[in-house]
C-alpha cells in the first residue's frame, strides 16, 4: 500500500517528465564485490530438486561489456534441521547447480560460499505461500482506464504477518518486480495488478490481446522483504527527489573473514505459485 | 524559579527609573495615504541619542528629560517628518508619514530615507523586506514569491526548483518558524514548491531572523520568518489586483466604522487546467490552488485596538480521476493591543493554525488523511523603561493535536482495512524576557532569556521495546533493524508521557566604531520540539510532523555569530559581513532503507544525531539612487552525523560526518532594480550555487534479471552547479495623478540563457536496451511571462 502512496506522490513527476534528458555523469567506481544470487525456490506441487545459484562480480555502473561470471567457487547448502548437505556443481559460467535439493517448508537452510579464500555465509527459512486463485484482465483496475491490466488474486492468512514478492515476466521485456506485506490488508483477498504505460510511439508498450505474461507469487521472509523492498524501490526511483536518499543495500550473505567485504545479493528459500496468462 | 528571576529583574529596573524626573511620549506611526501602521520606523529626538523603533503594531515610546525637542520620524522609502515637541508631561501623539514615490521627486531624493543598515541595534542576522521590494524582483511565471525572494539573501538557499521551503544557514526546512500574523504556517508552498502561499497583495512586510532570534520567538532552531499582513486601508476604499499567467489576484480594502477600523480581503486563484492542458496524458486532470487572506481591525479607544486576521489556502490535484489530493493551511488570529500607559504596551493573541492533507487513491479504494493543528495563547509586553532601556517580556502556551494518518476504505469491496495511526497531543509553553540596554552611547547590549517547556500528553499507547531499543543494530548483517516491541503502556488523557524544559539564553552586543560602522556579536540557544519527518531529499506535502517524546528528543541549537557593518557614501552603500558557527543536538536522521509512510512507530526508523554548520556571509547593498540592489555571497559548510548510540553499531554512514542536503559551499546572488524612466523600471536576478549533495551509484550488479545500482556514501556526490539569470521590466503607462485607476505591466523572462539546472539526476536501466543511463530532470527552462497589475 505504501508503494501506491508513493506512486501517488510520483504522479506529480508526470508533470515534469517533459523536462528530462539524458546526461553524462562521472562516477566513482567501487572495487568489484562478489554477488550471490542464491534463490532456491520451490514451485507448489513440485519436488524442487533442480536448483541454480548464480555468482558474479559487480562492475562500474555504466559498464556493460565486462564478463562478470565467477568460477572456481565452492557452493554448499545445508538443511540445518535435517543436516542434509547439498553441494552445487560449478558450471564454469557463473552457475552452480544441483539436482537433488530437498526443500521442506519451514525448515532452515544455510549457504556457504568459499571464493578467493574467503568464506561467505547466509541462512534463511523456507517460507510457504498461498495459491493464486485466479487471474483477471480488465480496463478498470489500474491507473489508466484506456489500457489493459492484469490482476492475480489470492487469500492472505489472517493469523500471521505475511510478506510477498511478485514477479511478472513478459517476452522480450525486463521483469517487473513488486514486494509488499499484508499491513492494511491482513486476512483479506488480495489482488495485485500490473499495467504497462501507454506509449504513443510504441503500440506494443501496453498489454495487448495475444500477449502472454507469467506471474509468480513468492512467500518470503520479513528480512528478505526488507531487502527486496529497498532494492526494488531504489531500482524504480533511481534517486529521484521524491524518494528516500539511496542507500547501500546489504543482503544476508556475510563475509566471515572480513565483514567489510560482504557480498551483494541474497540467499532466499521460498515457495512460489505461478500462472501464465494470455490476454484476450 | 525562573519566573521569580524575571520579576526580580523587572522590579530592579522599575525602581531605577523612578529616581529620575523624566517624561514620555508614545504613540503610533502610520502611513498618511492608507492609514497602515508602520513597523520598524525610527522615532528619535534630534541632537540626542534618544530614540525608539516602532514595534509590530507601529507603537513607539520615548522617555527623555523635560525640555523642547525636534522629534523626527523616518522610515525606509518615506519622507522624514520632524515636529517640535515640548516634553513637560507624559503624552501620546500619532504621526503620519508619506511614501516618497507619491510626492514630487525633487523633494524626495533629498528627504527619502534609504534602506540602510541599522548599525546601532545589537540585533544581528536580520533582514527586513517590504512587499514593494519583493514585487520589484523578477519572478518565475510572473508569480511574485516571498520565499524565492529571501533566497537571494546571503545564507538562505533552497533544495532546488520545485521543492518546498527554504534553508537558512545550513538548516533544514522544518527548522524555520514561519509566521503569518503570528500563526504558524506548516507548509509554505503551493504546487509542490513552485509558488509560495503568501499573496503579495495581502503582505505588508517580512522579517527574516537568520539565527539571532529575539527571545519572544521559540520552537524552531534555525530561523524565524515573520510575515505581517496589511491592516487594510483605513482612509479610502481601494481595489488592487493582477492578472498573470498562472493565477489572478484581487484585494479589497477600506475603512470600517468611520475612521475607527479597516479591513482587507485578498484572494488569489490559479487557472485550473492551464498547466496540464498541453500534456495529452493529463488532459482530464485538474491542478490548482487558491488563497484567501483576511484582516480587520477596530480601534476601541486610544489605548485599545483589536485585530482579526485569517488565512486559508488550498492545493488541489485530481489526476486521471483516480488520484485525488488536496492540502493546505488555515490560520486565524484574534489580537488585542492595550496601552497601559506611555511606557507599557501589551498584546494578547489567540491564534489557531492547521495544516491538513488528504489523498484518495480510487484504484485501490483508499482514503488517507493527516493533519496538525494548534491553539496558541500569547501575551507579550513591551516596557520602555527609560532612554537607555527597553524590556520585552511575555508568556505563551501552544496546544498541539497531531493526526499523523488515518486510512479509510472508500468502498465496501476495498481490500483496505481501516487504520488510524496514534493521535498525538502536546503542550509547548514559553516565558521570556529580553532587555535592550544602551550601556554607553556606543555600546548597546541585549540580554534575553527564554524558558521553554514541552509536555507530550497522554491519550495514546506507547510501545516499549526490548532493552529499550526501538532500533537495533544487526551486527551480523551490518544493518539497522526495527526493535522488538515487548509491551505497550497506556497513557490516559490527563497524564503526561514525557516532559522537557530548556533555558534558552539570547545575547547580543553592538559596539559603534564611528558614525557609520559597528561590530556586533551574538549568542543564541534555541530548542525545537516538533520535527518534520522526511527521508526524501525534497520536502513533500505528505510529510508529517512528529512531536518530541519518549524516543525523539528535542533539537537544541547553539549559534555564535560576529559581524561588521558599515554604511558609506552618505548611506548610498552599506556592507555587512557576518560569520556564524552553529551546532544542533538531537537532529534525527533515517536509517538506510527507512520507511516512514504510514509507520506508527517512527522511532524504529531513526537515529538521534547531531548537525553543525559554519559560514561567512557578505552583503553589499546599494540603497538609493536610480539603481538599487545587492550582491550577496556566502561560503559555508553544513554536515551531520548520526552515531549508533543506544541502538549499537557505528551509526548512519558508518558514523562519519556527511553533508546535509542543504550544504552549499558557494552561494552567490545579485539582484538589482534600475529606474530607466518614469514609465520603465528594469530589474534582474543572478544566482550561482554549488550543487546539492546527493548520493550517486558507484557500481552495478545483476539480480533478478535487472541491473541493480550500488550506492556510495550518503550525500558524497553533488549535482552540477546551479545558476541562472532572470530579468523583468515594469511599464507604467502615463498614470495621471488624479486618475483612480492605476495599472502596470510586468514583463519577465526567467532563466534567460535557458540553463538546464538539474533538479535531480536519476540513474536507471533503459527498458529498451538494458543499458544503465543517467537522466537529468530540469524543471524551468527559459520562461517568459506577462502580468498586469492594477490599483483602483
Amino acid at each position: 500500500m505504501k508503494l501506491y502512496i508513493k506512486l501517488a506522490i510520483l504522479t506529480f513527476g508526470i508533470l515534469l517528465s517533459s523536462c528530462e534528458d539524458p546526461i553524462s555523469v562521472d562516477l566513482n567506481d567501487a572495487p568489484p564485490r562478489l554477488v550471490i544470487e542464491a534463490s532456491l525456490d520451490l514451485q507448489k506441487g513440485t519436488q524442487g530438486n533442480d536448483q541454480t545459484i548464480q555468482l558474479s562480480l559487480s562492475s562500474p555502473f555504466f559498464d556493460n561489456d565486462t564478463d562478470t561470471a565467477v568460477t572456481g567457487a565452492s557452493v554448499v547448502v545445508t538443511n540445518t534441521d535435517t543436516n542434509e548437505v547439498f553441494s552445487f556443481a560449478d558450471q564454469n559460467d557463473g552457475r552452480y547447480t544441483t539436482s537433488v535439493f530437498n526443500p521442506i517448508i519451514n525448515n532452515n537452510y544455510e549457504l556457504e560460499v568459499i571464493y578467493n579464500g574467503e568464506v561467505y555465509m547466509a541462512s534463511e527459512k523456507l517460507m510457504s505461500v498461498s495459491e493464486i486463485k485466479r487471474v483477471e484482465q480488465s480496463f478498470e483496475g489500474g491507473f489508466d482506464e484506456e489500457v489493459l491490466d492484469v490482476s492475480i488474486f489470492f487469500d492472505d492468512p489472517e493469523d500471521e504477518e505475511n510478506y510477498y514478492f511478485v514477479r511478472l515476466d513478459e517476452e522480450d521485456n525486463f521483469p517487473t518486480l513488486e514486494a509488499f506485506k499484508d499491513e492494511f490488508i491482513n486476512g483479506n483477498e488480495i489482488d495485485v495488478f500490473f499495467e504497462n504505460d501507454e506509449d504513443e510511439d510504441d503500440p506494443n508498450a501496453e498489454f495487448n490481446p495475444g500477449d502472454t505474461v507469467d506471474i509468480t507469487l513468492y512467500g518470503i521472509s520479513k528480512q528478505y522483504y526488507n531487502y527486496l523492498y529497498l532494492l526494488i524501490e531504489q531500482y524504480d526511483s533511481g534517486g529521484d527527489p521524491f524518494s528516500p536518499t539511496p542507500a547501500r543495500i546489504k543482503g544476508n550473505c556475510i563475509n566471515v573473514n572480513n565483514s567489510d567485504n560482504y557480498a551483494f545479493g541474497y540467499f532466499r528459500v521460498t515457495e512460489f505459485d505461478t500462472v501464465s496468462y494470455t490476454f484476450e | 524559579m525562573t519566573k521569580n528571576i524575571l520579576i526580580g529583574t523587572l522590579l530592579l529596573f522599575c525602581t531605577q527609573i523612578l529616581a529620575q524626573e523624566k517624561y514620555s511620549i508614545s504613540g503610533y506611526v502610520k502611513d498618511q495615504v492608507n492609514g497602515e501602521t508602520v513597523l520598524g520606523a525610527t522615532v528619535y529626538l534630534k541632537g540626542t541619542t534618544i530614540g525608539s523603533i516602532t514595534n509590530e503594531y507601529g507603537f513607539f515610546s520615548i522617555t527623555a528629560p523635560k525640555g523642547t525637542y525636534e522629534l523626527t520620524v523616518s522610515y525606509v522609502g518615506y519622507q522624514e517628518v520632524t515636529n517640535t515637541i515640548t516634553l513637560d508631561a507624559n503624552q501620546s501623539m500619532n504621526f503620519e508619514i508619506t511614501e516618497a514615490s507619491t510626492t514630487l521627486k525633487e523633494v524626495l531624493i533629498v528627504a527619502e530615507k534609504p534602506e540602510r543598515t541599522n548599525i546601532k541595534s545589537p540585533q544581528m542576522g536580520v533582514f527586513k523586506l517590504k512587499a514593494a521590494t519583493i514585487k520589484k524582483m523578477p519572478a518565475v511565471l510572473g508569480e511574485v514569491d516571498l520565499i524565492k525572494s529571501i533566497q537571494m539573501l546571503p545564507g538562505v538557499t533552497n533544495n532546488g526548483e520545485g521543492t518546498a521551503g527554504f534553508n537558512v544557514r545550513g538548516g533544514a526546512a522544518d527548522q524555520n518558524l514561519v509566521l503569518l500574523d503570528e500563526a504558524i504556517i506548516y507548509n509554505t508552498s503551493h504546487f509542490f514548491g513552485f509558488f509560495s502561499v503568501f499573496n503579495q497583495d495581502a503582505i505588508k512586510d517580512i522579517k527574516l531572523y537568520k539565527g539571532d532570534m529575539p527571545a519572544n520567538f521559540g520552537g524552531r532552531v534555525s530561523s524565524v520568518l515573520d510575515v505581517r499582513q496589511k491592516d487594510g486601508n483605513s482612509k479610502n476604499f481601494g481595489l488592487t489586483g493582477g492578472l498573470g499567467i498562472i493565477s489572478s489576484r484581487a484585494a479589497a480594502e477600506g475603512p470600517l466604522f468611520g475612521d475607527k477600523g479597516s479591513f482587507l480581503v485578498a484572494g488569489r486563484a490559479s487557472y485550473a487546467h492551464l498547466l496540464t492542458k498541453g500534456i495529452k496524458d493529463l488532459k482530464d486532470d485538474k491542478v490548482s490552488f487558491y488563497d484567501l487572506n483576511l484582516k480587520t481591525n477596530y480601534e476601541i479607544n486610544k489605548d485599545n485596538r483589536v485585530y482579526l486576521s485569517g488565512y486559508f489556502g488550498r492545493d488541489i490535484f485530481n489526476i486521471n480521476k483516480i488520484v485525488k489530493n488536496n492540502y493546505g493551511n488555515a490560520s486565524g488570529n484574534l489580537r488585542w493591543n492595550h496601552v497601559f500607559n506611555d511606557k507599557l504596551f501589551s498584546n494578547l493573541s489567540l491564534i489557531y493554525s492547521k495544516y491538513d492533507y488528504q489523498l484518495i487513491l480510487e484504484f485501490i479504494k483508499l482514503d488517507w488523511n493527516a493533519d496538525i493543528k494548534n491553539y496558541n495563547l500569547k501575551y507579550d509586553l513591551g516596557y520602555y523603561a527609560n532612554e537607555n532601556l527597553k524590556i520585552d517580556f511575555g508568556v505563551n502556551g501552544i496546544l498541539y493535536r497531531l493526526n499523523p494518518g488515518e486510512v479509510r476504505p472508500t468502498a465496501d469491496n476495498s481490500a483496505i482495512n481501516y487504520l488510524k495511526l496514534d493521535q498525538k497531543r502536546a503542550f509547548e509553553g514559553g516565558a521570556y524576557a529580553s532587555v535592550e540596554h544602551k550601556l554607553t552611547p556606543k555600546l548597546t547590549a541585549r540580554y534575553g532569556m527564554r524558558y521553554s517547556t514541552f509536555s507530550r500528553l497522554g491519550g495514546q499507547n506507547m510501545v516499549n521495546y526490548v532493552n529499550d531499543q526501538p532500533v537495533v543494530y544487526n551486527s551480523e548483517l551490518g544493518i539497522y533493524e526495527e526493535g522488538i516491541a515487548e509491551s505497550e503502556t497506556t497513557f490516559k488523557k490527563g497524564e503526561t508521557i514525557k516532559n522537557f524544559g530548556n533555558l534558552e539564553p539570547r545575547f547580543g552586543i553592538s559596539y559603534q566604531l564611528n558614525e557609520s560602522s559597528s561590530v556586533k556579536a551574538s549568542y543564541t540557544r534555541a530548542s525545537q520540539y516538533l520535527h518534520l519527518l522526511s527521508n526524501t531529499s525534497s520536502v513533500t506535502p505528505l510529510d508529517v510532523w512528529a512531536p518530541s517524546g519518549k524516543y525523539i528528543k528535542p533539537q537544541l541549537s547553539n549559534q555564535y555569530a560576529v559581524g561588521y557593518y558599515k554604511n558609506f557614501k552618505d548611506d548610498t552603500y552599506s556592507i555587512e559581513v557576518e560569520s556564524y558557527y552553529k551546532t544542533v543536538d538531537n537532529r534525527i536522521d533515517y536509517v538506510d532503507g527507512s520507511d516512514i509512510i504510514g509507520t506508527n512507530t517512527i522511532e524504529t526508523e531513526i537515529l538521534n544525531g547531531e548537525a553543525r554548520a559554519y559560514g561567512l556571509e557578505f552583503l553589499l547593498r546599494k540603497n538609493k539612487g536610480k539603481f538599487t540592489g545587492w550582491l550577496a555571497y556566502t561560503i559555508s559548510k553544513s554536515e551531520q552525523r548520526s552515531l549508533g548510540g543506544n541502538a549499537g553499531g557505528p551509526g548512519i554512514n558508518d558514523g562519519k560526518w556527511y553533508n546535509t542536503p542543504y550544504d552549499r559551499t558557494h552561494d552567490f546572488s545579485a539582484t538589482g532594480a534600475y529606474k530607466l524612466t518614469d514609465k520603465w523600471n528594469l530589474s534582474a536576478n543572478l544566482v550561482f550555487q554549488t550543487g546539492r549533495p546527493v548520493t550517486y551509484p558507484n557500481g552495478q550488479y545483476e539480480y533478478e534479471g535487472l541491473s541493480i545500482a550500488s550506492y556510495s556514501d550518503r550525500n558524497a556526490d553533488r549535482l552540477p552547479a546551479y545558476h541562472r539569470l532572470d530579468i523583468s521590466a515594469t511599464y507604467k503607462p502615463n498614470n495621471k495623478p488624479n486618475k483612480r485607476w492605476k495599472g502596470e505591466w510586468v514583463f519577465g523572462i526567467y532563466n534567460v540563457y535557458n540553463r538546464r539546472n538539474a533538479a535531480s539526476i536519476s540513474f536507471n536501466q533503459n527498458m529498451d536496451n538494458g543499458q544503465n543511463e543517467a537522466t537529468r530532470t530540469a524543471i524551468f527552462g527559459i520562461i517568459p511571462s506577462i502580468t498586469y497589475n492594477f490599483k483602483f
